[in-house]
């Protein structure tokens, strides 16, 4: 019997891709290939991926791109992060990690405080997060930001959910690139202006640096998924109005398990083989039928 | 940006030095161009997103190959030796060149990456005049579609002509001898296209500011070593 036949096994959207067994990960840090991750509040049902591009694959470069997504009980909140660790910074893996995790923190300390999550604080304490993880992988004696930004700059998305009576509100910010869209209808409605460039950039604003930060948002209302992504999905998707964008919004149609998630997430489609996160939250139908307590 | 892209390519131009001063190494760069063909057919990834374009410059630019896949190319045109070097004409050329292609491959509903110029000379042009529509060509402002430069000296070189039509130091390189030329260029053409690199916004104007002090109330959430 032959092993040897390609087996990854992923959906083609359009084009494929290259079929290949993936090279290991070059880094000192065990990194897994996926981050998949799927749960339900009584309002809202979360599924979150992050996908090892197959550029990184082909070139045994760890997934620079992470997430996190809780649950905030006293308020019902869904609090999320996703970052794309900026390639040219060599801990650029280490620096999304760490972005996610501190606004994350930021974020449940801010609803705990006062109800509130005040995203100017968030993303500062995101940024000088990645400052203080750069002094401890590196060994530094004091913070060095400049030094921070060379090892592990990061962009960054963070926000909640948050259940109300005229519906489940979202607010979220961003740093870098990436998007956020409301899906409904098969049609996606973008949360953040498109660049309005000829090229695709090859610049990006990134974390320890800090914009000035507006806020995005809207109601959810039945029938919509707010979907978030890096711009490993941001980039094939477009206005939303090709293959790509067809394809998600069938796979997005209804949550579906996980590992399902993550694998429709993992598409092969030519020329586009970044890191890919994909969060995605639909407000709950609960049906008489439901037998969670 | 485009819609919603089909793919996303990255532009790639060999600016050829076909001048009588370039004299054998011709033979040389004609040799490299197909290693860079081969090397680039092994690199599956790579190849799919480059567009190929061979630009012949004398006296005058002949364009010997146009946005080219490479995967469907049996094999490169060659390079012809003739008359003497004008760099004016090819920058000039290359500026028009450059938004013409841009913009076909958006309206075939491409997304485009900023374009990659390998440029082959033994940086001895006839004459100054080139400085003007170089600049020009990458100053971003005027130019949209400005390239990166990557310059290769060959021959009898003049290694500070070298520098000035790099469009970053890094990007200047001489070569020893023809076949060195055709591996370097093939390993930066794949490094350019396995990932195209993303720099961060530092500079200019409404750059955004680093962060250089620990907020009030940090905690650290997680140490991740």
């Amino acid at each position: 019997m032959s092993f040897e036949e390609p087996h990854w096994g992923s959906i083609a959207v359009g084009t494929p891709g290259a079929d290949f067994e993936p090279r290991p990960a070059s880094s000192a840090w065990y990194r897994p290939d996926t981050v998949a991750d799927g749960w339900a509040t009584d309002d809202l049902i979360v599924r979150l991926a992050a996908v090892r591009g197959y550029a990184h694959r082909y070139e045994g470069l760890p997934r620079q791109d992470d997430a996190a997504a809780v649950h905030h009980p006293v308020t019902g909140s869904v609090v999320f992060a996703i970052a794309d660790g900026v390639s040219s910074t060599p801990l650029a893996h280490i620096g999304a990690t760490a972005a996610c995790r501190a606004a994350v923190t930021a974020v449940l300390s801010g609803l705990d405080d006062d109800g509130r999550a005040r995203w100017p604080d968030v993303v500062e304490r995101a940024a000088w997060q990645v400052v203080r993880q750069a002094g401890l992988v590196l060994g530094l004696d004091s913070p060095d930001p400049e030094r921070a930004e060379r090892q592990m700059a990061t962009t960054l998305i963070t926000g909640l959910v948050r259940p109300c009576p005229d519906g489940p509100n979202v607010e979220l910010v961003r740093i870098g690139d990436g998007g956020a869209w409301i899906l409904h209808d098969g049609g996606f409605r973008t949360l953040f202006e498109p660049a309005a460039t000829p090229l695709v950039p090859s610049e990006v604003t990134a974390l320890p640096r800090v914009p000035e930060v507006v806020t995005r948002g809207g109601v959810l209302t039945a029938g919509d998924v707010l979907v978030v992504g890096t711009d490993g999905i941001a980039e094939p998707l477009g206005d939303g109005s090709g293959s790509v964008g067809a394809y998600l919004a069938e796979r997005l149609a209804v949550p579906r398990p996980p590992l399902t998630f993550a694998h429709d997430v993992d598409f092969s489609r030519e020329t586009f083989d970044d890191d890919r996160t994909l969060l995605a939250i639909w407000p709950r139908q609960r049906s008489r039928t439901d037998t969670r307590g | 940006m485009t819609a919603a892209p089909k793919a996303t390519l990255l532009p790639v131009y060999v600016l050829a030095d076909e001048s009588q001063s370039m004299g054998a190494h011709l033979l040389d760069l004609n040799r490299g161009l197909a290693e860079l063909h081969e090397a680039l057919l092994g690199q599956p990834m790579a190849a799919a997103k480059v567009r190929f374009s061979i630009i012949g410059f004398a006296d005058d630019v002949r364009e010997r190959m146009r946005l080219a896949d490479l995967r469907r190319t049996d094999h490169l045109p060659g390079l012809i030796s003739r008359g003497r070097t004008n760099y004016a004409e090819v920058f000039a050329d290359l500026r028009h060149r450059l938004h013409a292609d841009v913009g076909s491959l958006k309206q075939e509903g491409f997304a485009v990456y900023r374009p990659a110029v390998f440029m082959l000379t033994d940086g001895q042009p006839n004459d100054n005049a080139w400085r003007t529509p170089y600049r020009e060509l990458i100053d971003r402002d005027s130019t949209p579609e400005a390239p990166n430069i990557i310059a290769f000296g060959v021959g009898s070189v003049r290694a500070d002509v070298i520098l000035r039509l790099a469009t970053r130091p890094e990007f200047a390189f001489v070569a020893l001898a023809g076949i060195d030329v055709g591996s370097a260029i093939a390993r930066f053409c794949t490094a350019l296209t396995h990932s195209i690199i993303h720099s961060v916004r530092a500079r200019g104007p409404g750059a955004p500011r680093l962060v250089v002090q620990q907020p009030d109330g940090f905690e650290m959430a997680i140490d991740v070593v």
